[in-house]
């Protein structure tokens, strides 16, 4: 992976952005969004974000649900088009079949951003939190609290590309510790589907295989943190420093519990916000490459095309109040259970 | 030159030409618009009624409970083979049962509705069955069974009143999920395809550790040690096909993207002397699914079959783009009707799983519906966990609709294989689904008003007694139907035996067959309601 920082982009950017605002036909900008999924609960919070960004940008916002079907989702992309859109913002629901969709917004010079999730076509833009860097999280703070002995690296689905990422990002922080013999990996295993009970019982034939002789477990999500924090607490070994990822509610219980390390919060406000805004600077003329903030990146399949990466935030004991200050979880449902003197539980 | 043993045909002129019906989106974009105007121009006058199909499920009542069941190797299998072993007409059905062993229903129905009587022969009675194809290998006149195994696959001659024995046949070891058979020219043994899922001896697997697929090519009258087809890709499908009209039956293989994960891809197989995959030079596109069954039948009337892939999420209608020099599929737009994506009732928001899929008409309207059974494949958290099957029916305008629930189909089991076949003679196709972990259910199509029909038994000499590769053209005023007969599709089973065709309003059809070898039959008029032999001399 490569990341080319371009930093006179942000300049550039501020004189098309008047230019272009003229040549706009309508009266507004409109920005169509294109769900995989609506159903999914967790894309409600990313929507208000998008639409908070529009308004405050004068924008209009319209969109359409998929319904997890790729093929519905080039119906709704084109019709998302014949509406006005004047960017498209695409939560894609098959990466691998989402090309005519980029191909019939480029025929109308509509500009694309993908959302969340890689669109591998260098038309697109492409957002998303930094999950390399949620890898490097995980492992500095399982690092931190265990800088020797026997680790686990439970990860995330094979069918996942961001699974790789994740590990790729653990391997980079613990790679010294590696080479200095202080750590070592003693059993790896992928997570069908990020299932828990898939995760419990690779844990399990790990512990077995290992005479229960593990430090630390490096799990790259909190619902396979789960299955592991389970397999663990069957042999009497819970609290041995455990990473996560996604701020679920029975995860942030667990890290006040002292049972999870870390769990890597990534902020849905942060990214719907990021998208509204990007989408209308682009639809203003501003090109891609000029967006403040963007990268030049290269994808593992080798792709060249502009990308930000959010940077999450690693939720650990330290700082478990920052959840319930944002209004993620409530207190109560936060401490449940934890009797350690910990904020904001004490 | 070989005589026909039916009459000849007394209307000598050449049928209308078939209007076809274009799925395909054009070259540039709008296209959805442009197709949806194809098909305004297209629409027919609405029939006076239509049926609205019914189903009552039986088995519970005849007190038959098979379930297909097991281990990680039995997430997916649970194939049905429908198929008629004792002379009676009727098709008997071969279940496989996973850890479970497979039984053999033989079918006993009669004018006061369907029965079936378990039966179960030592041959058949095997473990690790994951799914079975019926088709007369030596051309004896009795069906044989391609037996699919976690372990060793089976090849079982049949003999009178549902005998059977295995044949000398080199069943492999492997984790075989798919099956096809062809008759390659001038061959009087089918050559087989057996694709094999997982290779369970990768010690990196189970992801990206796909195993290849075995072709048995007849050596003598047998078969010797088979050709590897490699790079396999986790076939779950397999449909020999003579997918363009060219006169040789190629390989359709379609692939689980949930293990090979990078690198895969679904495949056409070029059956030459050494057989290829088809490039892309070729004219074949990438295209990664979660390939779990393959249906066929020429649903926009231009005589080249459409091809229908289950997965998850959207279920894949393709069709061969006009003026293609090669193997060139594109699918068939959203507004279709035929992605079956999600579950249409329960209230599961998830995308769904999709395994057998079958076309057929039932309601005899003249028009081919669409059968998937569905089910989660154990417990995905990323699909729908009540997942019903579907009936698509199609309607005048080409486009298919969702009549699950009220035909009475909308079953939550986890389906696997199925048939889609009239299994008392009615005229009218009846369902049987065989479901993991729930016993298997079957469906009477008990619809009422449903049009006229045709059961057709095509038949030929010695070798390939069933014409396997043949196409049946069935004439009437609303047009042409064709279809291809075939061994393989589905998901892990097939069905051998009458061809039921629904013909609408009309009385009677004109009906031909071009047999395996080109040779075309002459026209031939039969009348609407019965059963009918077209044999070849």
């Amino acid at each position: 992976m490569r990341f080319t920082k371009l930093m006179a982009a942000a300049a550039l950017g501020t004189g098309l952005l008047a230019s272009a605002a003229h040549a706009d036909g309508h009266g507004g900008t409109v920005v169509g969004v294109s769900w995989s999924n609506f159903q999914e609960e967790r894309w409600k919070t990313d929507e208000a974000a998008i639409k908070g960004a529009l308004e405050a940008a004068g924008a209009t916002y319209i969109s359409a649900d998929a319904q997890s079907s790729a093929s519905k989702q080039l119906s709704d992309v084109e019709s998302l088009i014949a509406q006005g859109a004047d960017a498209l913002i695409i939560l894609a629901q098959d990466a691998q079949a989402i090309g005519p969709a980029v191909q019939a917004a480029a025929d109308e010079g509509i500009p694309v951003v993908g959302y969340d999730r890689l669109i591998e076509d260098e038309r697109a833009f492409y957002l998303t939190f930094d999950n390399v860097e949620v890898g490097r999280m995980q492992a500095r703070a399982v690092l931190a609290a265990q800088p020797t002995g026997n680790y686990v690296m439970i990860k995330g689905s094979p069918t996942d590309p961001n699974a790789d990422f994740l590990r790729g990002g653990q391997q980079e922080v613990l790679q010294d510790a590696i080479d200095a013999g202080d750590i070592t990996i003693v059993g790896e295993a992928y997570t069908d589907g990020w299932l828990p009970a898939n995760a419990q019982r690779n844990m399990e034939q790990i512990l077995t295989a290992q005479d229960n002789e593990i430090d630390a477990v490096v799990a790259s999500n909190d619902g396979t943190a789960g299955g592991v924090v389970a397999a663990l607490t069957a042999q009497g070994m819970e609290g041995i420093p455990v990473s996560g990822q996604d701020g679920d509610h029975a995860a942030l219980n667990r890290v006040a519990k002292g049972t999870q390390t870390v769990s890597v919060w990534k902020d849905a406000r942060e990214l719907g916000k990021a998208a509204g805004q990007i989408a209308v600077t682009l639809a203003k003329g501003v090109p891609a490459s000029a967006i403040y903030g963007a990268n030049e990146w290269t994808s593992p399949g080798g792709t060249t095309m502009n990308a930000i990466f959010l940077s999450p935030s690693p939720v650990t004991q330290k700082n478990l109040s920052s959840v319930v200050d944002a209004g993620w979880i409530e207190q109560e449902k936060l401490c449940q259970g934890v009797e350690t003197g910990v904020a904001p539980c004490s | 030159m070989r005589k026909y043993l039916s009459a000849p045909a007394p209307e000598p002129e050449p049928g209308p030409v078939a209007t076809k019906r274009s799925f395909r989106t054009g070259p540039a974009s709008s296209a959805g618009q442009r197709f949806l105007a194809a098909l305004l121009a297209l629409l027919a006058p609405l029939p006076a009624h239509a049926a609205e199909p019914r189903f009552e499920e039986r088995a519970a009542a005849l007190g038959i409970v098979h379930v297909y069941d097991g281990g990680w190797e039995h997430f997916v299998g649970g194939g049905v083979a429908s198929f008629d072993c004792d002379g009676d007409g009727l098709p008997e059905l071969y279940a496989a049962g996973g850890a479970n062993p497979a039984a053999l229903l033989r079918n006993t129905s009669d004018a006061d509705g369907l029965s079936f009587a378990e039966a179960t022969p030592d041959a058949l009675a095997l473990t690790g069955v994951t799914g079975a194809y019926p088709l007369d290998v030596d051309s004896d006149g009795h069906t044989d069974l391609a037996v699919l195994r976690v372990g060793e696959n089976r090849l079982l001659k049949g003999g009178p009143d549902c005998a059977f024995e295995p044949m000398d046949f080199d069943g492999g070891d492997r984790w075989t999920t798919a099956f096809s058979a062809t008759w390659e020219a001038g061959a009087a043994w089918p050559t087989l395809a057996f694709g094999n899922y997982v290779d369970r001896d990768d010690p990196d697997g189970p992801f990206e550790a796909c195993d290849a697929n075995a072709l048995h090519r007849p050596e003598g009258d047998g078969y010797g040690p088979p050709l590897p087809l490699e790079p396999g890709h986790c076939a779950l499908s397999m449909l020999f096909t003579d997918w363009g009209r060219r006169g040789r039956a190629d390989l359709r293989v379609s692939n689980d993207r949930h293990y090979y994960v990078r690198g895969g891809e679904e495949q056409m197989w070029a059956m030459e002397t050494v057989p290829r995959p088809y490039t892309r030079a070729e004219g074949w596109r990438f295209h990664a699914l979660w390939g779990m069954g393959i249906a066929s039948r020429d649903i926009d009337g231009d005589g080249v079959p459409e091809i229908y892939l289950t997965s998850m999420g959207d279920q894949r209608m393709q069709t061969l783009e006009d003026g293609a020099t090669g193997p060139t599929y594109a699918d068939a737009p959203y507004e279709t009707g035929t992605t079956a994506h999600r579950p249409y009732t329960g209230g599961d928001g998830r995308p769904s799983t999709g395994w057998h899929a079958a076309f057929g008409d039932v309601d005899n309207d003249g028009r081919d519906d669409l059968f998937v059974a569905k089910g989660n494949v154990e417990q995905m958290p990323g699909n729908a966990a009540a997942d019903p099957n579907n009936l698509l029916m199609q309607g005048p305008d080409g486009r298919f609709g969702e009549a699950g629930a009220a035909a009475g189909l909308a079953s939550m089991a986890r389906g696997r294989g199925a048939a889609l076949v009239d299994l008392d003679l009615d005229g009218r196709l009846d369902i049987v689904v065989v479901n993991r972990r729930a016993p298997m259910e079957i469906f009477r199509n008990v619809t009422n008003g449903a049009g006229n029909w045709l059961l057709l038994s095509v038949a030929q000499p010695a070798p390939n007694v069933d014409a396997v590769g043949a196409f049946v053209e069935v004439e009437t005023p609303a047009g042409l139907q064709t279809r291809e007969i075939a061994v393989g599709g589905g998901h892990a089973g097939g069905s051998a035996g009458w061809h039921h065709v629904g013909l609408g309003a009309a009385d009677a059809a004109r009906v031909r067959v071009i047999w395996p070898d080109g040779t075309a039959s002459d026209w031939r008029t039969v009348e609407a309601n019965a059963r009918v032999t077209i044999a070849r001399k």
